[in-house]
């Protein structure tokens, strides 16, 4: 440091000890509402003042201070190998002590409450007790902080106590949970203790790491990726493996409420009930043989990479998930036929199981899947790691995230597996929340992600198409106060086509005399658009029904084809279903789109605009064209959303929603499909989460805390795409960019 | 080739029929600057003609007003960047339309697309000339796929004509300066043109690639039929290829003429040694082999110093004009 003006250190330390402490401050101030009462002014402010809070809030200052003086002498220590599994790990274990749930039963099951019921519980063991009083938190501390050292200091010894410290911690909270639950009789399915003890063996990981390796530099992309590619499609069938251990063996099947049937358990229910035979042989020993037998010609498929053994597991796995899907079908039919648990239908009633040993096929098939068509890519992937181009552009494959051979269609599929056959399980809240929040935003993102991410415009106005295409299908259907002609009357899902092309035509038309102005303008110009819309939604009182919206429900989708019938009700569950089939085409769709000329196009247009005029890109028609394709998926959004909720209003439709998918598109990563489904998943799911965590008046700061730490430690977003991210990252590193002429001569 | 070269000795006597550009006494201002002045010069096909001047002297606003970026407010400029097209206006159209007319440019401080690979820029100008729209990408129709494997092969081959075929899938950003001159003339002539202009190719080049540029641009010329308009302060390189030279000063043209011709022109050598011609006439009959022009050097290097003050008014204007693309330099 060659500072030119000579500062006293002692100065500037206090400067920033006392910034800090006022920052503290204002954040103490900001937490919780501020609104002063008729008689008394100050009241919030005294409120968030005079309370213990604020002490905590100045420690956290102080601790603030703290990093920021030392942080210098903390980041040499932070690319050792070890740091991050350890980090993450400690964060997971915190997590689970602080926001997951440890008993279902008691109180609102989280952790704070689990401890203070059992503190109260006298004849509790003393183990139990010990672990929710103080334990937890003194083994966490130790171990971290014994793992720290050996990071920092380099003594293996200590990083393999911290390992044996983790496996004993683990045990123990397992043991305190598992006590709790037998003295309670609980009907337990809460999940703390397990993230827990998945957050332990993270730790452990991380000093068996630190006490096994010698080198200065972590290199652990290049380990998972390793372990990850040696054998395509492997890992899937593992996590087939363990997910369908737990199906068949542990998982509930049946009626979770009230019997807790495991596979067993519900073959005893129903037995001499008349069930179908194939359900009754798969529960007595089918399932486990098809589990037995897909996992083990998947394991050699992927072991001896075996092309035909490889199809034989793809093969099995599908059908292993259509009779395990007949199975949970029959029994709960019956159950429904039986008024069990005053079930009136198939499908309900049902535990995790049955979804578990669904995935845990599909997984197992997938792998399958993998390791019959990986064998060019294996290839491909070797060519690729000994291309010394790669290697010379600064960034060798192997560090890249998911570059090992078939580990990104590993990804997919795990991602699919998850859309299918995670929400049955959810609940109710959770699936409402998945279809109405997740999935309508993050098909919106996808549609923005067009403009915003692969054009480069800044639109802040997107809700109004949707506005649009929900308003069209309200008309089409009659909901409206004007009423379509009988001819084209029609059900809300033939309104597609006509809705999509409705908002093509207004992002047309919205963008041809506003696509001549750049950045700031057009953001302003779009912003102005989506107020207008819902403006004119709100006054239109002939047309729109004014600030009521639609008058009539708009009916829920129905397919009627030949023999299919199809109708969608109340249950969330379909309208996920339905939404999947969406998202999966648009996304097929707008893979093939961006690279082909049109999404080469944009890139260009976005990285230099007048190179790309020069080359012969008329770049205003190319530009429209992003912002109708990205209206027009917003129309399909608006028909989905117009055809659940069946009534809405210009409320659906404020600015608000504009600027969050917008926010969406940037956290998740501009320009990036996966990124942008990514940051609408969590950015909606966040809030959602957080009501059960932190009081109401908070929720927006976490959110914002989020966001930010974000920006500041990912700026290119959560996965950011590739081109995006060479933008925003440089190429070799920073300023290597070659430069013999000044770039003020011009072009 | 020897129709080629029989084209090329028909081209380079004078007609005026087959003229690329017929620039005929173009002004353009920038409020009160005045970038050209009264400029007229006519292209014939074929010819590597070359434009020179010291530092702010119009030759990028020169390049700028054929290519639809300036506007001239006086004078027209005719174009006839394809054989057997009629001559076109180019004032006024934009820059897109310009280039479909067949004029491909590069840029004086390199423009390519830097976070696309090497591959991706070429096929960007490639596409250009095809007509599969968004509904075909998005449903992978047959002729979708067909062009993209047209353009992929086209790309490819430009690449190995600019030896850049290994350097495919590397990002652009990434590679050496002078390969990104040598991609920009990739992409440049992936849009099939009958004009090319370069604008200062070998800046910041070694000599070894200086002599590789000049047998690429020789190539171009002879091989592809591509007519040449260059920029250059590299003397050598000039007097090397260009089968004639214009010479501007302060926006104005002060000399037409074959390399022998300019070597040896007063006014030029007036121009780079900031003296009047007169003066100068003088020097050079006093003392010949002072004055004359060491083509071994870059005439910047002879002259940087004195040019820079009057550079200045230049460049703030192009600044201040091309706003956005300014600010991306």
């Amino acid at each position: 440091m060659s500072a030119p003006k000579r500062t006293n250190p002692r100065t500037e330390s206090l400067k920033r000890l006392v910034s800090c402490l006022l920052a503290s401050l204002v954040v103490a101030l900001m937490w919780g509402p501020q609104e002063g009462s008729f008689g008394n002014f100050w009241f919030g402010i005294t409120q968030s003042i005079f309370k213990p809070r604020v002490l905590v809030f100045l420690a956290l200052g102080v601790v603030l201070f703290l990093v920021i003086s030392f942080w210098p002498k903390v980041v040499p220590y932070l690319t050792r190998p070890g740091v991050g599994p350890l980090v993450s790990g400690g964060v997971t274990v915190l997590a689970a002590q602080t926001l997951m749930h440890w008993g279902d039963g008691i109180g609102d099951s989280k952790f704070g409450t689990v401890a203070t019921a059992v503190s109260n519980t006298p004849g509790i063991a003393p183990l139990t007790k010990a672990f929710f009083g103080w334990l937890c938190w003194v083994m966490l501390a130790v171990i971290f902080v014994l793992a720290a050292l050996a990071i920092v200091r380099g003594i293996k010894v200590l990083a393999w106590v911290a390992a044996g410290l983790s496996l004993v911690a683990a045990v123990i909270a397992y043991v305190a949970h598992h006590s709790v639950v037998t003295y309670a009789h609980l009907l337990d399915h809460s999940l703390g203790v397990y993230v827990e003890i998945i957050g332990y063996l993270v730790i452990i990981t991380a000093a068996v790491v630190t006490a096994l390796s010698s080198a200065e530099m972590a290199e652990g992309r290049v380990a998972v990726n390793r372990v990850l590619g040696w054998r395509p499609g492997l890992p899937l069938v593992v996590l087939g493996l363990v997910v369908g251990l737990l199906a068949f063996a542990s998982a509930t099947w049946f009626s979770p409420q009230n019997f807790n049937a495991t596979m067993s358990d519900t073959h005893e229910r129903f037995r001499g009930t008349g069930l179908a035979p194939l359900a009754v042989q798969y529960l007595i020993w089918l399932g486990w043989t098809l589990f037995a037998v897909t996992t083990l010609v998947g394991a050699a498929a992927a072991y001896l990479r075996n092309r035909v053994l490889g199809w034989v597991a793809a093969a099995g796995g599908a059908i292993s998930v259509v009779l395990t899907l007949i199975t949970i079908y029959d029994f709960s039919k019956l159950a429904g036929q039986l008024h069990v648990d005053s079930a009136t239908g198939p499908w309900q009633n049902l535990g995790a199981g049955g979804w578990m040993a669904c995935g845990a096929f599909f997984l197992i098939g997938a792998g399958g899947f993998i390791a019959a068509t990986a064998h060019g890519s294996v290839r491909e992937a070797l060519a690729r790691a000994a291309d010394s181009d790669v290697v010379a552009s600064g960034r060798a494959a192997s560090t890249q995230f998911l570059s090992a051979p078939g580990a990104m269609r590993s990804g997919i599929m795990l991602a699919i597996a998850v859309a299918l056959f995670y929400p049955p399980t959810a609940t109710g809240f959770w699936q409402s929340v998945l279809v109405s929040e997740i999935g309508i935003y993050v098909l919106l993102a996808i549609g923005l992600n067009v403009v915003v991410g692969w054009a480069g415009l800044l639109d802040l106005g997107f809700i109004a198409f949707y506005a649009i295409g929900s308003y069209t299908t309200a008309y089409l259907v009659g909901s409206l106060p004007i009423k379509p002609p009988s001819w084209l009357h029609m059900s809300p899902l033939l309104a597609i086509p006509f809705a999509v092309a409705i908002c093509l035509l207004a992002g047309l038309a919205l963008g041809a005399p506003t696509l001549r102005l750049r950045g700031d303008y057009l953001a302003i110009v779009t912003l102005g658009f989506g107020e207008i819309i819902r403006i004119v939604a709100v006054n239109a009182d002939g047309v729109t029904n004014g600030s009521r919206g639609p008058d009539t429900q708009v009916p829920h989708p129905v397919i009627h084809l030949g023999p299919i019938h199809i109708t969608w009700g109340l249950n969330q569950l379909q309208y996920w279903y339905l939404l999947l089939v969406f998202v999966v085409i648009v996304l097929l769709a707008f893979r093939r789109l961006e690279n082909s000329r049109i999404g080469r196009a944009w890139a260009a247009i976005r990285e230099d605009e007048v190179a790309a005029q020069a080359t012969g890109i008329n770049t205003f028609q190319i530009k429209l064209l992003a912002f109708a394709i990205g209206a027009s998926t917003s129309g399909l959004a608006g028909v989905f959303f117009a055809s659940q909720v069946g009534f809405f209003n210009p409320d659906n439709f404020v600015l608000n929603n504009s600027i969050l998918v917008v926010a969406y598109v940037v956290f998740g990563g501009m320009g990036s499909l996966p990124g942008a489904m990514a940051g609408a998943a969590l950015l909606t799911w966040l809030p959602e989460f957080l009501k059960d965590q932190v009081p109401a008046a908070d929720r927006q700061m976490w959110i914002g805390a989020v966001v930010l730490a974000m920006m500041i430690f990912r700026p290119g977003g959560l996965l950011p795409a590739r081109r995006r991210a060479i933008e925003l990252r440089g190429f070799d590193g920073a300023g290597s960019q070659p430069r013999a002429v000044p770039a003020s001569e011009g072009m | 080739m020897s129709t080629v070269t029989e084209s090329m000795s028909a081209a380079k006597s004078p007609g005026a029929d087959d003229l690329v550009f017929e620039v005929q006494h173009v002004t353009l201002r920038f409020g009160g600057v005045t970038s050209l002045n009264d400029v007229s010069l006519q292209m014939r096909r074929e010819e590597i003609l070359a434009v020179i001047g010291p530092n702010g002297a119009g030759k990028t606003s020169l390049f700028n007003s054929l290519t639809g970026v300036y506007s001239p407010q006086e004078g027209t400029i005719l174009c006839r960047a394809r054989r057997a097209s009629a001559p076109v206006s180019v004032i006024g159209k934009k820059t897109h339309v310009v280039n479909r007319l067949g004029v491909a440019r590069t840029f004086q401080n390199i423009r390519l697309f830097p976070a696309l690979t090497a591959l991706e820029n070429v096929k960007v100008g490639v596409e250009t000339r095809q007509r599969s729209g968004p509904v075909s990408a998005m449903l992978g129709l047959p002729r979708q796929r067909r062009e993209e494997r047209e353009s992929t092969r086209r790309a490819y081959e430009l690449l190995h004509r600019v030896g850049l075929e290994n350097r495919a899938n590397d990002i652009a950003g990434s590679l050496a300066y002078g390969e990104q001159r040598r991609l920009e003339i990739a992409r440049a002539l992936g849009t099939g043109p009958g004009v090319i202009l370069l604008d200062e190719p070998a800046a910041g080049t070694n000599p070894v690639e200086k002599r590789e540029l000049a047998t690429l641009i020789k190539s171009i010329n002879v091989e592809d039929g591509v007519s040449v308009l260059l920029i250059e302060h590299d003397m050598k390189l000039v007097m090397s290829i260009a089968d004639r030279i214009v010479v501007l000063n302060f926006g104005e043209k002060i000399a037409e003429g074959t390399p022998e011709q300019i070597q040896r022109n007063p006014a030029v050598i007036a121009a780079y040694l900031g003296s009047s011609a007169d003066e100068a006439e003088q020097d050079v009959l006093s003392q010949p082999e002072l004055h004359r022009i060491d083509t071994a050097l870059s005439l910047d290097e002879l002259t940087g110093q004195q040019i820079a003050r009057a550079e200045q008014a230049d460049t703030t204007v192009d600044q201040a004009d091309l706003g956005d693309g300014g600010e991306k330099a």
